[in-house]
Order: structure tokens, then sequence, then C-alpha cells
């Protein structure tokens, strides 16, 4: 599943590490989610979702395989 | 919150624990040096978690590393996957160390080895009768 975490993290100028606090994770975890290595709970995409002010498919993108 | 007075209690039973051990060792009422190491052991073990719990109380930096380090979703989910591959890969070699002790003919080891991945086979499927109960 693709997703659109950095580019909308880098429009609001948040650091990957202040962006992984206010989520309540590890930097790494936001590392892994911006490069499609890990894909999030669907909590965990809620949240981030919820903090940009979009719907989840704005921000991840399901691909069929 | 990780680190509770529940686990500052057990901390402290543990090394009280390890001290009697090697109290008990050291006046000969237990007379195996097995005694005096697991003391050792239990009462290093308990120190340091119990340092590591009030460190926890004090520095609120190690408090909210801790809290995220346990409460990051990919964590627990790579701790999982770790399981699961050890799992796998001890049940593996167990087999192959089964037919290896099979053709050199070491019985009680084939043996031994055969009831372990039994036993680990049967713990698998009543961890997955009592899983998928609850969810």
């Amino acid at each position: 599943m693709k997703n659109r975490i950095e580019e909308i993290r880098n429009e609001k100028g948040i650091k990957q590490e202040d962006f992984a606090k206010l989520m309540g994770v590890s930097r790494q975890t936001i590392s892994s989610l911006e490069n499609g290595r890990y894909n999030p709970s669907i909590l965990l995409a809620h949240k981030i979702a919820a903090y940009f002010g979009m719907a989840i498919e704005e921000v991840f993108i399901f691909e069929e395989e | 919150m990780y680190y509770n007075n529940k686990r500052l209690a057990l901390s402290i039973f543990w090394m009280v624990l390890g001290i009697v051990l090697i109290i008990l060792n050291m006046t000969d009422v237990l007379d195996q040096s097995i005694y005096s190491g697991m003391g050792s052991a239990l009462t290093v073990v308990g120190f340091f978690q119990a340092m590591r719990n009030l460190r926890y109380r004090k520095d609120k930096d190690y408090r909210e590393k801790i809290d995220t380090e346990l409460g990051d979703e990919r964590n627990s989910f790579l701790r999982m996957k770790s399981w699961a591959w050890t799992g796998y890969i001890v049940v593996l070699a167990e087999g192959i160390g089964v037919v290896i002790a099979m053709i050199t003919g070491q019985e009680l080891l084939c043996r031994v080895l055969s009831w372990s991945v039994c036993l680990i086979v049967g713990v698998y499927w009543i961890t997955y009768m009592v899983l998928s109960r609850k969810y």
C-alpha cells in the first residue's frame, strides 16, 4: 500500500521525529511507513489521516496486487 | 505506565530471593553451587530492574522513550514476527536433529528431540484454539 505521509508531512513542515511523537510511535515506524516497508494498523492510519484533516483514502492509496 | 509499584515489588522480591539463596549456600544449608549462581543472577537482575524502574519514575525523557517503545505498533509487530520465526527455526532445526540422530543411532537424543517437536506443535494448537475463541 502506497501512502502520501512524507509528501503531506513535508508540506506541513513537520519533522519526522516530531510527527512520530505526535502519533505516539517511534521515528523508525514513521520512516518505515514512508518507505512503504510497513503498513499501519487501521487505528494508526485513522490517527494519521485525522491529524492531517483528511480521509484515510486520501493519505493511503490501496493497490490490489 | 510500564514500570509501576507491582514491578518494583517484584524486582525487590527477586533481589531478596537471590540474597537468601546466596546466604543459604554460604551457610551450607544448600550445598550445591548452582544455588549460589542462581542467587547471584537473581540479585543482579532484580537490582537492574529496580534501577530501571526508579529511573523511569524520575527521568521524563526516559519514561517517554520506554512508553513509545512499548506502545509502538511496529515494535509489537516485530516482536510477534520474531517469535514466529524463532518457532519455525527451532522446529525445523529439531526436525533436522531428529533425522541426524536417527542416522547416527543416538536413540535417546532422537526421542528427546521428537518429543520436543510434539510439545511445540501441541502448544501451538492449544494457543491457536484459545486465540481463535478470543478473536
